[in-house]
């Protein structure tokens, strides 16, 4: 088992390289002149070519990729070209704000489509269609026109919850609470449309198979046979439809925290990129890799505990 | 049964929470007036805190928050003492001296003085910030006594007192300057004080009050925060749901909506959206050397359509560069080319291109295609075939002010006064003369600005702005209208050449 989590940690330390030195040379090939778009249209040439000197980028592309390498290795990601922040610090402030969505997001998705998923595979009739019915239209909607909708209704109109901003749970739980509801909602309604989807196939499939006939006709308890049983065998797919949620989710989330005015990495993902501020592009990039990384390996070892085929594969 | 009730108990005591939290949390951030706290709605971050490096404009109130400027400007834009209470020229207008005032300290404990001032204008000379422009005339700048600072100038700057209510007037402590915190930890001696544990860098920068600030009747509010609401929607969320009192509108066609509910609209029209015609040499487009060409151009957009087409006919058509604040302004040209189709082919024709030409032309991506397909039907009806190529967001003024281009579509600030207009759009070195082709006449005009009395630099500045009309370098459409909005008790003054209005002129209403 052990041998097993460090290959893969193996394999994504050397994905985490690889896309960052593709990322890099892609970055500086489109950027353009970078201390012209910091500095705007009022700056003389003079003032733009002190810039290029203090950024460093009047030297080759391959010694600046060298010496960013050299000092990314040590956890020292550069300096933001435009708020001269830390990359390190820049991201860190963020990425569990975006966790904070992104994993609520999940965990309710999670919850909500197992229950529905199931309640539709084991009733059938009216409240199976209701159900796929609600999971289409919940995969339709666009994400930002429910957050629209969202706001104005619950925030807006009945001043329920915070229309933006984001208020840490150290300094106050409810309010944090407040801050999170709606953006979570919003990401989480086409992550329960389609796991619940998934829920409801997987469990259909696996109550047609012989050794839950079996079961049954052993006479063990038919909550017992589909909580335990069936639904433990099909929580398998559901957790790979999760997986790919998850990291939807991280994408979703750039979205939500622009409407929602939300100082997570997907806000910091379209200043950086609008801006061409590249040391920031390039650490997001290497963040969001890792917890795919991460989250991949985390569901592969999940799906070993639920599954002893998986892993003895 | 009854875990079934406790968990219904939970979760009801759950929402409350939420609800009541919520409740609070509207007013905590919001309503500045009965909490005494501003909140501000930016539509960005800045740049930096680096007193030699600062920007302005829409981050004007980070930095006033923090920093004193030499100079001051009312919203119209006449110079007013601040930290230099008193100042004069030499009779070359090469050396200026001013008066400092003398109880003034920095929050690091640093005292305010010539030398700190004379330290923070060479630093912001030889700094970063894209307003570094605004010194560019000055030689030195030494410290006479404690209270005196004398500025000497390579030549005549008629800009350079208005650059010292700017970005280039702000005053620093120079024992910050080499700080590797400057860009995040401003030493000034400004009237409020940056709270770098509760700022989020890029998202919501919070202040509050200095208790040793030396003008405490400037100090409206007891705390500040400026909130980055950098898309239309999280603004009219914020301010829908009370969590911002004053916002730099970015879709202003929500204006009406807002002013229906209650907020008050502040409009002004700072920026011109134009056609540029670079190529004043036809280096790039030969046919672009020849006025008639350019004043075939001229002719040829209904300036009116394109306004309504484009901002649903908020803002003014005009035909010149100079703003309505700037003294050369002149109503009278912003009808010198009035839409005239047959006239522009005439034109054309005597130019020797009745058969029309091409113009090449850069799109940049704005979210809306309508502007150029506008100038693609306009050119195209007199005989103008335009060839429009994709640039990035991100290289659109490199490329624009690097002579890549023959012609360019921008918005564009009118400076306040002559002189800043002419060093913005028409001098050899302008940024917006791109090819830096001079121009004997503009040359001229622009050294009687320059040197010349109040009455004769007045008088070149309408002959530059009648001059600059006539050859049709530039085609502008309309003034643009931007709308700041506040809460009914917040009073706001527009200052005549700045987007965001200054921090001092943001009040609580009488």
């Amino acid at each position: 088992m052990l041998r097993y989590v460090l290959r893969r940690l193996g394999r994504g330390i050397v994905l985490v390289a690889v896309v960052a030195v593709t990322t890099f040379f892609l970055l500086y090939a489109g950027s353009g002149d970078i201390a012209r778009t910091i500095l705007g249209d009022a700056a003389t040439e003079e003032t733009v070519l002190r810039k290029q000197q203090e950024l460093g980028l009047d030297r080759p592309v391959s010694v600046q990729f060298g010496e960013w390498a050299l000092h990314a290795v040590q956890g020292d990601l550069g300096r933001s070209w435009f708020s001269g922040q830390p990359v390190v610090d820049a991201i860190g402030s963020r990425v569990a704000v975006t966790l904070a969505l992104v994993v609520g997001a999940t965990l309710v998705s999670a919850l909500v489509a197992v229950v529905l998923g199931v309640l539709a595979a084991r009733t059938g009739g009216w409240v199976d269609r209701v159900v796929q019915a609600g999971s289409v239209i919940g995969i339709a909607i666009p994400g930002f026109l429910l957050a629209i909708g969202l706001v104005f209704t619950f925030a807006v109109t009945l001043g329920w919850f915070r229309p933006t901003g984001y208020v840490e749970f150290a300094r106050s739980p409810g309010g944090w609470l407040a801050s999170i509801v709606l953006p979570v909602t919003a990401l989480a309604v086409s992550a329960i449309a389609g796991v619940a989807q998934q829920v409801r196939g997987s469990m259909l499939d696996v109550q047609r198979q012989d050794w839950v006939r079996t079961l049954r006709s052993r006479g063990l308890p038919e909550r017992r046979v589909v909580y335990l049983h069936v639904l433990r065998s099909a929580a398998g797919p559901a957790l790979s439809v999760l997986a790919v949620q998850f990291i939807a989710l991280i994408g979703g989330a750039v979205f939500v925290e622009q409407i929602f005015a939300i100082p997570g990495l997907g806000q910091v993902a379209v200043q950086a990129t609008g801006r061409g501020d590249i040391p920031l592009v390039l650490g997001l990039v290497i963040v969001v890799t890792v917890i795919v990384v991460v989250v991949n390996l985390v569901v592969d070892l999940l799906q070993g505990w639920l599954n002893p085929k998986v892993r003895r594969s | 049964m009854r875990s079934r009730k406790r968990l219904s108990a939970l979760v009801a005591v759950g929402v409350a929470a939420v609800m009541l939290s919520a409740c609070s949390g509207g007013s905590e951030g919001g309503d500045g007036s009965s909490s005494g706290s501003l909140v501000l709605g930016s539509p960005l971050a800045p740049t930096t805190f680096a007193a030699n490096d600062v920007s302005w404009a829409n981050e004007a109130p980070y930095i006033q928050a923090v920093y004193d400027t030499l100079l001051r400007a009312t919203p119209e834009g006449e110079i007013e003492p601040w930290l230099a209470t008193e100042w004069s020229y030499d009779d070359e207008r090469t050396v200026l001296t001013m008066a400092l005032r003398d109880d003034v300290v920095f929050t690091d404990g640093t005292p305010f003085s010539a030398e700190t001032a004379a330290q923070s204008v060479l630093g912001f000379k030889g700094g970063t910030s894209p307003y570094a422009f605004l010194l560019g005339r000055v030689a030195d700048a030494t410290a006479i006594d404690a209270t005196t600072l004398q500025i000497t100038l390579s030549e005549p700057d008629p800009g350079l007192l208005h650059g010292l209510t700017t970005a280039a007037g702000v005053q620093g402590s120079p024992a910050a300057f080499d700080s590797p915190e400057a860009q995040t930890s401003p030493v000034g001696s400004g009237p409020y004080l940056l709270d770098t544990a509760a700022t989020v860098v890029g998202s919501s920068y919070v202040f509050t009050r200095n208790p040793d600030y030396w003008a405490p009747e400037t100090q409206y509010y007891d705390d500040l925060t400026v909130t980055v609401l950098d898309n239309a929607q999280a603004q009219m969320s914020a301010l829908q749901g009370d969590q911002v009192d004053v916002v730099n509108l970015l879709d202003s066609s929500a204006a009406d909506q807002l002013e229906a509910s209650g907020f008050v609209l502040h409009p002004a029209e700072l920026d011109v959206r134009s056609l540029l015609l670079f190529d004043r040499d036809g280096q790039l487009v030969p046919e672009l050397a020849d006025v008639r060409v350019r004043q075939a151009i001229a002719h040829a957009f209904d300036r009116d359509a394109i306004l309504q087409a484009l901002a649903d006919g908020r803002g003014t058509v005009t035909g010149q560069m100079f703003g309505e604040s700037s003294p050369a302004f002149d109503p009278g040209l912003d009808q010198r080319y009035p839409y005239d189709p047959d006239r522009a082919r005439q034109l054309l024709a005597e130019a020797g291109l009745a058969n029309g030409f091409t113009l090449p032309l850069p799109q940049i991506p704005t979210g809306t295609t309508i502007q150029y397909d506008l100038i693609r039907q306009y050119l195209g009806d007199v005989g103008v075939t335009v060839e429009l190529t994709q640039v990035p967001l991100q290289n659109a003024i490199a490329d624009l002010t690097q002579a890549k281009w023959s012609a360019g579509l921008i918005s564009l600030l009118q400076p306040a006064t002559d002189w800043e207009t002419a060093q913005t759009f028409l001098t050899e070195d302008a940024t917006w003369n791109p090819f830096h082709r001079p121009d004997a006449t503009v040359e001229q005009l622009v050294a009687t600005i320059q040197q010349g009395t109040e009455s004769e630099a007045a008088e070149a500045g309408r002959r530059l702005n009648e001059y600059v009309v006539e050859q049709a370098w530039f085609v502008p459409w309309y003034r643009v209208q931007s709308v700041i909005v506040s809460d009914s008790d917040i009073q706001v003054e527009r200052q005549n050449d700045n987007i965001f209005p200054y921090l001092w002129n943001i009040t609580p209403a009488q």
